[in-house]
């Protein structure tokens, strides 16, 4: 009677612990894998490319059972598609660099569901909308790129300095409003007054050579610096200074193979910004599975990580962002 | 009797000239009013030779545009065609393969978009709308498969010197649109294809009854129309030095602008080289001289479309009047 009695508290004791490890896990039950919907709207850029390659090959290593949308920055396409996804229901969501203004309806869905979105590059502000987002420091981009246009140039005081920037983007309008408050700060010259504004990311390059062009045009060797937020506009801004014949210099932000070349080869190109994507993925990625280990969240929704300056000293060693 | 009717005479003669002249009265004034605001930069030679740097692109897709809107058509695949005949082009080139090689290699692909769009349009009847938003749509989809997401570039130096070489101070591409737009004009006006083209533009079942072979001409049309973007994709290419899957995108909407800021030029309100070229101009000058003058982009954007409205409208009462 006695161990009759013993192997019932016993059982009910492995059932009890049972439910509490279902209860504090994050999800995926013992006999099915764990169920994750990953979504990017920038798959056609070279890093948001990669991105979903690396995120496939994550899920492989980890055995999750993995749902991969690639929204061609259509969100009318996307977002529908993500939430159908999550009716069919999921442990987790993972965003890659879709910023959390534009996936409002994605957000509320996930939200209903209980499902948490992990977030990489997706805002440059906290917000609610995810556990976690974890991007660069926007603020130490401009710095290392503001600090190497005043070493070149011997200081900033009464230079004149181009800002392009990009505002739909919302890292690109950050920094290129921060640029322009360091600029000033350290009594540079705005040309044309304010921010120039490239339209469209897809003729960036164009663009910003037709915007520098006439502006030398308009002000000959009115120019000591053009910073700009990417390293495509950056390029056409660099072609227009070596076509005026001027020796102004340029920055962007990318660490595109093309950009380095350019800086390796010492023209108007001085310096762009390796944003460390792989090792942003890898903390993602760390805090998805410590979530399904035990169902603990990541202390803060928000994270910046710290950036490098490429210029033509440490050119080299850099892994271009169109070729992790 | 007389000298009252004079001022209302006077009045719609000069109404008349406006309607008639009215693009190239748009583009004298935008040259006069930012050669006036900047006498000391506008019309010097630096500055002439940036607009015409600028627009020499453009004026070669818009000279493709030109041929299939003259047809009463029009393709909205020209700009993704230049795309992908750069990108081709980088790509072959990436591969080791030969200038000649792979310029060749990029016109093909060109000639071939150009002849799946009207092999759409003039036999199996489609709408031009629908044929090129879809070929668009496909050949933007293969640019990317080419260029696989990234911008392709080290290209040799004398690829890159087709964009950015100079000839007595002026850059290539601008002899190219000179060319390209000659070439065109006559063909358009001196060749038996070229009068079919206008007859098919004037009244499709005319011609078909007066012996036009409609299906072949809008066919070559079409086939023309590709092969001269693909030629304005492989400069943009040279001249950026670089080749992504959407690069000069915005040249298709720009080229539609173009053609129909031109077909007011003339008498019959159709699509014509000339007034292609002068609205080619328009946009060349209005960009360049806002940049000049530091207008925002965003109200350049505005402006630009704003003109374009003013085009259409001249146009659609011209093709009223006649």
């Amino acid at each position: 009677m006695r161990n009759k009695f013993k192997l019932l508290v016993a059982a009910a004791a492995v059932v009890a612990l049972s439910l509490t490890g279902c209860a504090a896990s994050g999800g995926g039950e013992a006999d099915k894998p764990f169920k994750v919907i990953a979504f990017t709207s920038g798959n056609q850029t070279p890093v948001g490319a990669w991105w979903v390659k690396a995120v496939t090959a994550k899920a492989k290593e980890l055995g999750w059972d993995l749902t991969m949308i690639q929204g061609d920055f259509d969100f009318q396409k996307m977002n529908p598609a993500v939430e159908s996804a999550i009716g069919q229901g999921a442990d987790v969501i993972l965003d890659g660099y879709t910023d959390y203004a534009s996936i409002g309806s994605i957000v509320s869905a996930a939200k209903d569901a209980g499902i948490p979105i992990f977030a990489m590059d997706s805002g440059t502000e906290p917000t609610d909308a995810f556990v976690s987002n974890v991007t660069t420091d926007q603020q130490g981009i401009v710095d290392s790129t503001v600090e190497a246009l005043s070493t070149e140039l011997g200081g900033l005081k009464g230079k004149n300095v181009m800002i392009i920037g990009h505002d739909p983007h919302p890292g690109i309008r950050m920094r290129a409003g921060l640029a322009e408050e360091a600029f000033k700060a350290a009594g540079a010259n705005i040309a044309g007054g304010e921010i120039q504004k490239v339209q469209s990311p897809a003729t960036g390059r164009t663009e910003a050579l037709a915007l520098v062009a006439d502006y030398l045009a308009a002000n000959p060797n009115g120019l000591d610096a053009v910073w700009v937020g990417w390293d495509d506009a950056a390029l056409g801004a660099s072609k227009a200074l070596a076509e005026a014949g001027s020796s102004a210099k340029v920055t962007g932000v990318d660490a595109t193979s093309e950009a380095i070349a350019e800086i390796t080869a010492g023209g108007n190109f001085l310096a762009t910004i390796e944003q460390p994507w792989p090792a942003i993925l890898d903390t993602v990625i760390g805090y998805i599975v410590t979530y399904q280990k035990d169902g603990t969240l990541p202390s803060t929704n928000f994270e910046t990580v710290g950036t490098t300056l490429v210029n033509k000293v440490n050119a080299a060693k850099i892994t271009p962002s169109d070729k992790l | 009797m007389t000298t009252t009717n004079a001022p209302a005479r006077a009045g719609q003669a000069i109404g008349r000239m406006l309607l008639q002249g009215g693009t190239v009265v748009a583009l004298l004034l935008l040259i006069i009013f930012f050669f006036a605001m900047r006498p000391d930069i506008f019309l010097t030679f630096v500055n002439v030779k940036n607009i015409l740097y600028q627009v020499s692109i453009l004026a070669i897709i818009a000279g493709a545009q030109t041929v299939v809107m003259v047809v009463g058509d029009f393709d909205l695949s020209v700009g993704a065609t230049s795309s992908l005949a750069g990108a081709v082009a980088g790509a072959q080139m990436i591969g080791g393969a030969p200038i000649w090689q792979a310029i060749s290699v990029a016109l093909l692909v060109g000639l071939i978009v150009g002849l799946v769009n009207g092999v759409l349009i003039a036999y199996l009847n489609l709408t031009a709308f629908v044929a090129t938003l879809a070929t668009m749509t496909s050949v933007v989809g293969f640019a990317f498969l080419v260029t696989e997401g990234t911008t392709l570039f080290n290209f040799p130096a004398e690829f890159n010197e087709l964009g950015q070489g100079k000839f007595l101070n002026i850059p290539i591409p601008v002899y190219f649109a000179l060319v390209i737009s000659v070439i065109i004009w006559a063909v358009l006006k001196f060749t038996t294809i070229g009068r079919s083209w206008h007859a098919i533009g004037g009244n499709v079942e005319v011609s078909r009854l007066s012996g036009v072979n409609v299906r072949r001409a809008r066919l070559l049309a079409f086939t023309v129309a590709g092969l001269v973007s693909a030629i304005g994709g492989i400069l943009l290419a040279a001249r950026l030095g670089s080749a992504s899957a959407v690069q000069g995108s915005d040249n298709m909407m720009f080229s539609v602008a173009a053609v129909f800021l031109g077909m007011t030029v003339i008498k019959s309100g159709m699509a014509n080289l000339g007034g292609t070229m002068i609205g080619v101009g328009i946009i060349g000058v209005m960009s360049n001289g806002l940049n000049i003058l530091g207008v925002n982009a965003y109200i350049q954007q505005v402006v630009t479309g704003i003109i374009i409205i003013l085009a259409v409208t001249l146009s659609g009462l011209k093709t009223r009047e006649r």
